[in-house]
């Protein structure tokens, strides 16, 4: 019993680690932008297809394909900030958001056309015997993940307190209308916040496709529902928040899928998330939208 | 006409209702991620009367746009003071959870010695109440049409209206709305309640075309693209979203020139459209404009 | 030729236009302020200067540069900084931090930390307050953090927007204090004011403004203050019964 808890708990975390990065990613950019990103999952999977596509082709190592990964990230978030944010701004949030909505049929599309197997196979991070401690096992590459996602907090972290650009940014979040007044170009740091979140979104999906060893065209989807539950739990708008709200997404759904299954995992998730919101419990109201 | 066109010709008609569900509720102000879980609702309530139960389609459409109504109803109330990403997103978990409860729903009934009915995540078949009936494909559209219509109607009707102008007022400013003395809540339900009818109206007509029901019909990729057709197609009248419609399955499915890459073709056309009509093609000061044209 | 000239400047919210066309002049290195009730459109004319609302027409030439239109960032890279109504300091971050925002356009580290010091030296208050988050600051030490932030951008025109709104009445001495040595430094202010009487102890010249257009100018003595007030707080169509 006790035994399950504890794996439980460590593999929800590991995968909330993930989690966490999707969230940071989605919160970066709403933090800053005061919109969600609908694509931001779709772009990470465009990022992760290249990769699939060059290691198809060409073979590639692990460092290679994590960084064809984040590069097409964030080629692909710029695509996105161009056609769906930087018209906008001050404009429809509402226009902006659905335009990034539209844009995933795209990414989606182009996924299938590029790579037309539903499945295809994606070098795994490790390929050893799960490290095991008496009754626990522990997976490599879930270490790595935690390991990965630790350090790219890390950097984030970095970047927003010892950086000008950090200092941009959390000016943006926290007084919007000053930020301009204090001669910070604000079209430019929304470009740099978009390269920044695609590129830690990139970092994530590339970690969730390398545990896994493989990749459909669901990862779009996928990425971009866990992203928007674990930030909108985190509490929207919160850096901490997004961390928190991804670990919590992480462990709620191991033990629920340990007892319940997967589908009531899933549900129990999406449940807890409406009844938050009902709530409108206020960590989660801090911000709105535009 | 055509086997396809009358296909292509119903699946238009089918996706309007949709569309028309979500462009109402963005006319009130609300952006939902969810309507897909209302238009499954009326697809498996109406599939489940007819083919388990024996109930005349008419009827059990009804029965589907009453309970489409309860369903959106009921996700609306809890969420009433919720704007804009937090109430789409309440929407999207709603949808969510819709999903899900047709992947665990399994409702089997011996009928003429097999068992029919929802099977989880098997989908549902052998919805055939219009072929056993004797329906053509032609008359089948025809009916599907008709109620189409009818709809619109109300729209125009409701469009011109004093209910209608109280509609746009609380979509565009509910505080000056409320300030005024108009009951916000009241109409935020109300169109909930509507939106869901006539998703679900649209579902039930889109299982017996379709026969055939899976939860994965009715993920989140369907509420995409029911928004995208409503907001390109234009929220100034209840022809934009048809218009959305018309661009999407009319003209590039049909036309097959896009064969193969038409999500991507419109995608990028409702991204590009929306950068220089924020409100879609057919907005508001279009409408006006046209309007003034030819009157 | 003025230091700042606007020429029937017309800026809009959607088809309401708040300014109807307003003509002005700052000389340089004096302090003029802008008086009017409110909804005059004061703030909205502060807004258009700093770039943040783009005017519909009209001109704003800025030492001899057209400035109408041009970004936020444009603007305070040409020398003029805005204290904004309400001040808006970033409430999470330090009072240093801050302040480096106000300087965020400037790369020179070591000149960068010189002005912070004489920042503080015009502040104290600021200085023991230095490691806070600002948004735990009193509404007067916000507002003295607003006006060091604007300054950190070294502009040659400071406009300020209500610096005295929501403060007890010492501490709106005090900040009036350091607009005079501001002013006493060579800063050219452009100040709007709801508290007239503080405003014209101060201000070189005047303008008054109602209903999105201006409707006087003149120098401190040119108006009985009684009437200037009047006219700042009602508007010049009422009159008392």
């Amino acid at each position: 019993m006790i035994a399950d808890l504890v794996q439980n708990t460590l593999d929800g975390l590991s995968a909330g680690a993930t989690y966490a990065l999707l969230a940071l990613g989605f919160t970066l950019i709403f933090g800053v932008l005061r919109r969600a990103n609908l694509s931001f999952g779709p772009a990470i999977m465009f990022g992760c297809y290249a990769a699939t596509w060059t290691h198809v082709n060409f073979g590639a190592g692990l460092l290679l394909l994590a960084l064809i990964t984040v590069s097409g990230a964030v080629l692909a978030g710029a695509y996105v900030e161009r056609l769906c944010f930087a018209p906008h701004r001050g404009g429809s949030a509402i226009a902006a958001m659905v335009a990034s909505f539209a844009l995933w049929m795209q990414f989606e599309e182009l996924a299938t056309l590029i790579m037309p197997r539903h499945l295809y196979a994606f070098p795994l991070l490790y390929e050893g015997d799960p490290l095991a401690l008496g009754p626990f096992t522990l997976r490599i590459d879930a270490l790595a993940m935690l390991g990965a996602a630790l350090a790219a907090c890390l950097a984030l972290w970095w970047t927003l307190y010892r950086t000008r650009f950090g200092l941009a940014v959390r000016a943006l979040i926290e007084q919007p209308a000053a930020a301009a007044l204090a001669g910070i170009n604000v079209p430019w740091v929304f470009v740099r916040v978009f390269a920044l979140a695609s590129a830690i979104g990139g970092v994530a999906g590339y970690l969730v496709v390398a545990s896994h060893g493989q990749i459909t065209p669901m990862l779009g989807m996928w990425a971009t529902l866990k992203g928007l539950l674990a930030m909108m739990l985190g509490g929207l708008g919160s850096l901490p928040g997004a961390v928190i709200g991804g670990l919590a997404l992480g462990l709620i759904e191991a033990h629920t899928q340990w007892y319940l299954g997967p589908q009531m995992r899933d549900l129990i998730a999406y449940l807890l998330l409406f009844v938050l919101l009902a709530a409108r419990v206020p960590w989660m109201t801090t911000r709105s939208a535009s | 006409m055509d086997d396809y066109a009358i296909g292509v010709l119903t699946n238009i008609a089918l996706f309007s209702f949709i569309a028309l569900s979500a462009y109402l509720l963005l006319i009130a102000g609300e952006m939902s991620f969810g309507q897909q879980a209302f238009f499954g609702v009326g697809a498996y309530a109406g599939g489940i009367l007819t083919t388990l139960y024996a109930w005349p389609l008419p009827l059990a459409a009804l029965a589907a746009m009453a309970l489409g109504a309860v369903a959106q109803f009921l996700v609306a109330l809890p969420t009433l003071r919720l704007r804009g990403l937090h109430f789409a997103m309440a929407t999207l978990a709603a949808a969510e959870m819709a999903r899900i409860l047709f992947e665990l729903m399994h409702w089997r009934r011996e009928i003429d010695g097999e068992l029919a009915g929802p099977d989880g995540t098997q989908g549902f078949r052998g919805i055939r109440w219009i072929f056993e009936h004797g329906i053509e494909p032609l008359h089948y559209l025809g009916i599907v049409g008709v109620l189409l219509a009818l709809v619109l109607a109300l729209f125009l009707m409701i469009e011109r209206s004093k209910l209608g102008a109280t509609l746009r007022g609380v979509g565009l400013d509910p505080e000056l709305a409320a300030s005024v003395g108009i009951d916000v809540q009241r109409i935020k339900l109300g169109v909930a309640a509507a939106a869901g009818a006539l998703a679900a109206l649209g579902g039930v007509l889109y299982a017996h075309h379709n026969t055939y029901i899976e939860p994965r019909n009715f993920d989140i990729m369907l509420g995409v693209h029911s928004l995208a057709y409503a907001l390109i197609g234009g929220l100034g009248t209840a022809f934009g979203p048809l218009l959305g419609v018309l661009l999407d399955i009319g003209a590039l499915e049909s036309t097959r020139v896009f064969h193969g890459y038409r999500m991507i073709v419109f995608g990028g056309l409702v991204a590009l459209v929306l950068v220089y009509r924020p409100r879609g093609l057919l907005d508001e000061r279009t409408v006006q404009w046209l309007r003034q044209r030819f009157s | 030729m003025s230091f700042l000239e606007v020429r029937d400047v017309v800026t809009a919210y959607g088809k309401i236009e708040a300014l109807k066309g307003v003509s002005l002049e700052v000389a340089e290195g004096a302090i003029t302020c802008l008086l009017g009730p409110n909804g005059a459109g004061k703030t909205t004319l502060m807004m258009t200067l700093a770039g943040i609302l783009r005017p519909k027409q009209g001109s704003i030439v800025f030492a001899g540069e057209e400035i109408a239109g041009r970004a936020p960032h444009a603007i305070v890279a040409r020398g003029v900084a805005l204290v904004p109504e309400n001040r808006l300091v970033f409430p999470a971050m330090t009072v240093l931090e801050n302040m480096h925002a106000g300087a965020y356009q400037r790369g020179d580290k070591k000149t960068v930390a010189g002005d912070i010091e004489r920042m503080f030296g015009r502040f104290p208050r600021l200085k023991e307050r230095a490691a806070q988050q600002a948004g735990t600051l009193s509404g007067g030490e916000q507002q003295m953090l607003a006006v060091a932030r604007a300054l950190m951008s070294r502009p040659k025109l400071l406009l300020m927007d209500e610096p005295s709104l929501g403060l007890a009445p010492l501490v709106v001495e005090e900040i009036f204090r350091i607009v005079t040595e501001l002013h006493r430094d060579g800063t050219t202010i452009f100040l709007v004011e709801q508290n007239a009487h503080m405003a014209l102890r101060v201000a070189q010249h005047f303008y008054l403004m109602e209903q999105g257009k201006v409707t006087f100018s003149g120098d401190p003595g040119s108006l009985a203050e009684d009437e200037v007030i009047r006219r700042a707080y009602l508007g010049s169509a009422q009159r008392p019964a």
